[in-house]
C-alpha cells in the first residue's frame, strides 16, 4: 500500500513539477493586467469591457502568460502593437512622469492654501473683548446687594 | 500678507485658465470625418502584409478605395470577400485598395488576410490615430480617394455589402468618370 501511495506521489510529482518550473520567473496573472491594460475601442480597462477587441488582448494576454512572459514584456509587446494609450496608467519616466506627479503637486498646494487660509482667519479674529457695560439699573440693584452685605 | 493673497489669486485665476484652455482644446480636436471634396489626411504607416511603410502620399495620382477594418469587426468579415473581388476588379483601371487595419493586433490581423485572401496592401493603425483624423467611429468604414488627393463619392459607415451602390459611385467618383 504504501508502495502504491509512494508511486502515485511520485507519478503526479513528475507531471507537476516540470510544468511549476516552466517559467524563469513568476508568472503575471490575467486577472491583474486585466486592470491595468486599456480596451482601445471602448476606453475603459479590459476588465470592464467584453468588447470584442477587448477579448482578444486577453485572449493575447493569456496566452503570452501560459508561453511565461513577463508584465513587462507583454505591456512592451501591447505599446508597441497599440500606442502607450494601451495603459491604464503612463509609465513613471520622461514627460509621462508629470501625470504622477501633477496630481500629488496638487495636493500638496491645496493643502499649504488651506492651511494658510486657516492661519490667516485664526489671526484676523476679533480679540475677545470681555462682558459688556453693566446698565444703571443692574449696577442700582448691585449696590444695594452690596450695602445689604455690609 | 497682501503679496500671499494675491498670488493665491493669481494662482487660482491660471488654474481655471488651464482647465479651461484644455476643455477648449479637448471640444475643438474632437474627431469629425473630413469633408467630402476636401484632401484626405495624410498618414505613413507599417505595413502588416509585408515589411516597410506604406504612405498616402506615395499613391498620389491613383485612385484609392480605403477601408478601415479590424479582425474582431463581424461585419469585416462579410465584406472582405467583396472587397477582394473588387479590387481585382477595378486594378486594370487603376484603383489602388488598401486596407487599415483599427486598434488591432497584428497577429490577429495577418490571420485574417490570410484567412479571407487579402491580397491588396494593408497598414496598421494600432493607436487609432490615422482613423481618428478620417472620423472613424466603428470599423468597417471605407473612403474614396481620386488621383489629386481628395475625397470623394459617399463616405460609406458600415458593410459595404448593405451599399453596394453607394460603393460603386464611390469607385467611379475615385476614378473621374
Amino acid at each position: 500500500m504504501i508502495l502504491r501511495v509512494g508511486a502515485l506521489v511520485a507519478l503526479a510529482l513528475a507531471f507537476v513539477a516540470p510544468a511549476a518550473a516552466a517559467c524563469a520567473q513568476p508568472r503575471t496573472s490575467l486577472s491583474y493586467l486585466e486592470g491595468q491594460v486599456m480596451c482601445p475601442t471602448c476606453h475603459t480597462t479590459l476588465d470592464q469591457s467584453d468588447s470584442a477587441a477587448a477579448l482578444r488582448i486577453e485572449a493575447y494576454i493569456q496566452k503570452r502568460i501560459d508561453q511565461c512572459a513577463t508584465e513587462g514584456q507583454i505591456k512592451s509587446e501591447l505599446v508597441a502593437n497599440f500606442g502607450a494609450g494601451i495603459l491604464a496608467a503612463p509609465p513613471r519616466r520622461g514627460f509621462d512622469l508629470l501625470a504622477w506627479w501633477l496630481p500629488i503637486g496638487g495636493l500638496a498646494a491645496g493643502a499649504l492654501l488651506l492651511g494658510l487660509g486657516v492661519w490667516r482667519w485664526s489671526r484676523m479674529r476679533a480679540p475677545d473683548e470681555g462682558p459688556g457695560p453693566v446698565d444703571d439699573d443692574a449696577e442700582r440693584q448691585l449696590d444695594e446687594l452690596l450695602a445689604r452685605l455690609d | 500678507m497682501r503679496t500671499l493673497k494675491l498670488t493665491g489669486q493669481v494662482v487660482a485665476l491660471a488654474a481655471v485658465a488651464g482647465l479651461l484652455g484644455l476643455l477648449i482644446w479637448r471640444l475643438t480636436h474632437q474627431s469629425k470625418p473630413p469633408k467630402i471634396g476636401g484632401p484626405a489626411p495624410a498618414f505613413s504607416l507599417k505595413r502588416i502584409d509585408t515589411s516597410g511603410t506604406l504612405g498616402l502620399a506615395s499613391l498620389r495620382g491613383k485612385p484609392v478605395v480605403l477601408n478601415f477594418w479590424a479582425s474582431w469587426c463581424v461585419p469585416c468579415k462579410g465584406e472582405a470577400a467583396m472587397l477582394e473581388q473588387a479590387s481585382h476588379q477595378y486594378r486594370k483601371q487603376g484603383v489602388v485598395f488598401l486596407g487599415v487595419d483599427f486598434h488591432d493586433l497584428a497577429g490577429d490581423a495577418r490571420t485574417f488576410l490570410a484567412h479571407h485572401g487579402v491580397t491588396y496592401p494593408t497598414v496598421q493603425d494600432g493607436s487609432g490615430a490615422v482613423a481618428d483624423r478620417y472620423g472613424v467611429s466603428a470599423v468597417p468604414e471605407t473612403y474614396f480617394i481620386d488621383r489629386q488627393g481628395r475625397l470623394v463619392g459617399e463616405h460609406i459607415m458600415g458593410t459595404v455589402v448593405h451599399a453596394k451602390d453607394a460603393f460603386r459611385r464611390g469607385v467611379e467618383a475615385a476614378l473621374g468618370s
